[in-house]
């Protein structure tokens, strides 16, 4: 990770917000889902210059807690992970993380003229489990 | 889950979200979520499971 991040063109703000959280399916026992987040948050920015962690208590456009948010230059691009990134889905961070370094997009050409054409907002939510 | 947010990264129209299926059981119930990854575009569940780049780009916009 420390090689990835020390090649990122640009800095990444993780902004990781913390609220009211809802219970959970039996199976989590007593995990503090909040302080996870921040420590895992925290935890990767050690990884990079480049990287920082902020944290905040319930900001605006965050409906569900914990969250992080994956920003650019501290501008919010609309990435957000809801819920505590552990398992296989760290790596889905890490990546953003990356992706978010980068001054050009990695997707295709074709993929890049297609979402120009927009003309309307979309939101794309992705459910995913850690294993 | 990465190709959403490359595609949010790429165009300031798309915003992607990864949901923690788990820790948030009650939405995860009403979309009806029993396979990951369930993409779910603009509040209506489309379709479950990892497709290429240029599916997922056109099933988004679709």
């Amino acid at each position: 990770m420390r090689e990835w991040f020390a090649e990122l063109e640009r800095p990444v703000e993780l902004l990781v917000a913390l609220g009211p959280e809802e219970t959970p399916r039996a199976g989590a026992g007593d995990v503090d889902f909040g302080a996870e987040m921040v420590r895992v948050c925290e935890g990767i920015a050690e990884l990079g210059d480049s990287v920082s962690c902020r944290v905040e208590e319930e900001p605006e456009g965050f409906p569900r807690f914990p969250s992080v948010s994956v920003r650019p230059e501290g501008r919010d691009a609309g990435v957000r992970y809801d819920g505590l990134p552990w398992g296989y889905e760290l790596g889905s961070i890490v990546g953003a993380i990356v992706e978010a370094g980068r001054e050009e997009p990695t997707l295709r050409p074709e993929s890049v003229a297609a979402l120009d054409e927009l003309e309307r907002d979309l939101a794309v939510d992705v459910f995913v489990t850690p294993t | 889950m990465l190709l959403a947010f490359r595609c949010a990264f790429a165009s300031k129209r798309v915003a992607a979200t990864a949901i923690e299926a788990n820790e948030f059981p009650q939405l995860s119930q009403e979309l009806g979520v029993w396979a990951v990854p369930r993409i779910v575009v603009d509040g209506e569940p489309r379709w479950d499971g990892a497709v290429p780049e240029p599916e997922f780009l056109r099933r988004i916009l679709a």
